[in-house]
């Protein structure tokens, strides 16, 4: 078996001093695809940001075996300012590795690099655009590129197909996809049957954390691991939407 | 015109001109980084909080824009401790400091023995009897701000607009902001100097609003600041000296009728274009 990218080992953590989520253990092996659901303020959110590093650890530890992976990170859009004054490019090169140090100004085949992903995603006219004016799709595109352009181990998306319709969803499934190839992806989404056909596994965030070996969850399994969630016909998952049961 | 110009031959006149451009300039980098982060508020706290440190500078007999300097700087450090913890609601505690500051400031000046000082000149400037020091402070800390904003442009403009993101990236957050802290305390308390506490915050905000009715990106609106802010702060000051009106209210209302103007000439220009497009 390969050496494990992280180890999140019976984490505790939270905001000022409650914990949202407790006995959190997980494994994440190298080019997994782990699906993270659960309902909304479940702890989705939370568990990204302490693998992040952007949150304290009450308890528990965080191992990474072979050092800190390169990470790309898609922040929810709830949590994006979108009348900042910035454009599509200045948000795009923030994604830019910075190798410790940051220069005032992007080198030229940084640059390059920069307009080019923004040409292999339909961005390239909206350069120059500030992201207050674009719409919900070039907004996750934009920030989509800025996780990806500087070629991360491991890409965390939190949400990524909020306010995006069906189209871009497949587009984005099909760049993950791609992307699984060369990088470890952990994608949170509140809706299991959008997500389903595109991970590998699934973990169900509820205040603690559920690991579910395959990308196939039966509403029985979702009931035992206190994850309401949207059910939402796809393939084997049943067709009916799970009552909450509230937890504790 | 000549006869508008005879007024340069005023040592005094000269040194006001230089300062309201200079304190034009200053803010325009600062107040950018104020008005895009949407910490106006913060601004609010650290320029009444400073009429503390004015106080008691006056009690003691020190030099009033030191004590202006020390309350303004802990205030904004103070400001952004406290939003670093997350338990202590930030809007509550910059009101507090707000109001404790003028208070403590009223308390000293009112129990300073002897001479009264010139409160008017704190809570309204006094750019007609700037000094040559006061120029010189006012362009070294400008130059200094400006080195800033340059070498750091990138993870200044990062951490103002998405602080996690640029902490996955390795950029120390932290560092950033309070070096932003005391650069905006700093800024704030020197521009007092020109257009007083209760006016200042106008000057770092009217010319950013004006701006952004241009662009919305960042590194455009600090120069389009600079521009507007200086147009208008030396229109007031010439306005002020000729009407024989207060400087800094008069600064303030000349960017405010600015603003005015532009903003119907870009929606008047628009609407043509619309019905010719
Ligand atoms: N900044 C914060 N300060 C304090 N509590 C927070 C903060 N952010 C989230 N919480 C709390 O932590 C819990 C989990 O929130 P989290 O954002 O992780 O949920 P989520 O699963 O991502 O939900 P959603 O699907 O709505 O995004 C919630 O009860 C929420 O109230
Ligand atoms: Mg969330």
């Amino acid at each position: 078996m390969k050496e494990p990218l992280l180890i999140l080992d019976n984490i505790r953590t939270g905001y000022n001093s409650d914990p949202v989520l407790r006995e959190v253990s997980l494994e994440i092996y190298p080019l997994d695809f782990i699906g993270i659901i659960g309902p909304n303020g479940g702890g989705k959110t939370t568990l990204i940001k302490v693998i992040l590093g952007l949150l304290p650890l009450f308890s528990g530890h965080i191992h990474f075996p072979s050092g800190k992976p390169k990470t790309g990170y898609l922040p929810q859009v709830s949590q994006i300012d979108r009348s900042f004054p910035i454009t599509v490019k200045e948000v795009i090169s923030s994604g830019v590795g910075t190798s410790g140090k940051l220069l005032p100004f992007l080198s030229s085949n940084k640059k390059e690099k920069v307009r080019k992903m923004m040409d292999e995603a339909g961005l390239g006219g909206l350069s120059s655009r500030p992201i207050g004016e674009l719409s919900g799709g070039q907004l996750q595109k934009t920030f989509l590129c800025r996780a990806l352009i500087d070629e991360p181990d491991l890409l965390i998306l939190d949400e990524p197909n909020t306010h995006v319709d069906k189209h871009f969803e497949q587009e984005l499934h099909e760049w993950l996809k791609e992307l699984n190839k060369k990088m470890t992806i952990l994608l949170v989404s509140h809706d299991i049957g959008t997500i389903s056909p595109m991970v590998k596994t699934i973990a169900c965030v509820n205040r603690t954390l559920h690991y579910h070996p395959s990308n196939q969850l039966s509403e029985e399994v979702l009931k035992v691991y206190n994850c309401p969630v949207d059910v939402i016909a796809h393939g084997p998952v049943p067709h009916r939407v799970l009552k909450s049961h509230g937890h504790e | 015109m000549s006869e508008l110009l005879t007024i340069l031959d005023y040592q005094f006149f000269r040194h006001a001109l230089a300062a309201a451009v200079l304190t034009s300039l200053l803010a325009a980098m600062v107040g950018t980084y104020i008005v895009s982060r949407k910490i106006v508020f913060i601004g609010g706290g650290i320029t009444h909080a400073s009429f503390g440190g004015i106080g008691l500078a006056y009690y003691m007999g020190l030099n009033p824009f030191m004590g202006a300097a020390v309350f303004g700087i802990m205030t904004a450090l103070g400001i952004e401790w406290v939003s670093g913890k997350g338990n202590i609601r930030e809007d509550s505690a910059i009101a507090i400091l707000w109001s404790l500051g003028m208070a403590l400031g009223i308390i000293f000046v009112f129990m300073t023995p002897g001479y009264a000082p010139n409160l008017m000149s704190f809570l309204f400037g006094s750019i007609l009897s700037v000094g040559k020091t006061d120029l010189y402070t006012l362009a070294g800390f400008f130059l200094l701000t400006l080195f800033v904003f340059v070498v750091f442009f990138r993870p200044i403009l990062y951490t103002a607009f998405d602080p996690e993101f640029a902490k996955v990236k390795g950029i120390p957050v932290r560092t950033y902001r309070y070096l932003m802290s005391v650069i905006m305390a700093l800024a704030i308390v020197l521009s007092i100097r020109t257009v007083g506490i209760i006016l200042v915050l106008s000057i770092f905000t009217i010319p950013q609003i004006t701006a952004m009715l241009f662009t919305r990106n960042f590194a455009l609106i600090i120069p389009l600041a600079a521009l507007w802010g200086v147009t208008g702060s030396v229109a007031g000051l010439f306005a002020a000296y000729y009407m024989n009106i207060p400087s800094g209210a008069s600064i303030i209302f000349f960017l405010t009728i600015q603003l005015i103007l532009v903003k119907l000439i870009v929606t008047l220009h628009r609407q043509v274009q619309r019905r010719s497009g």
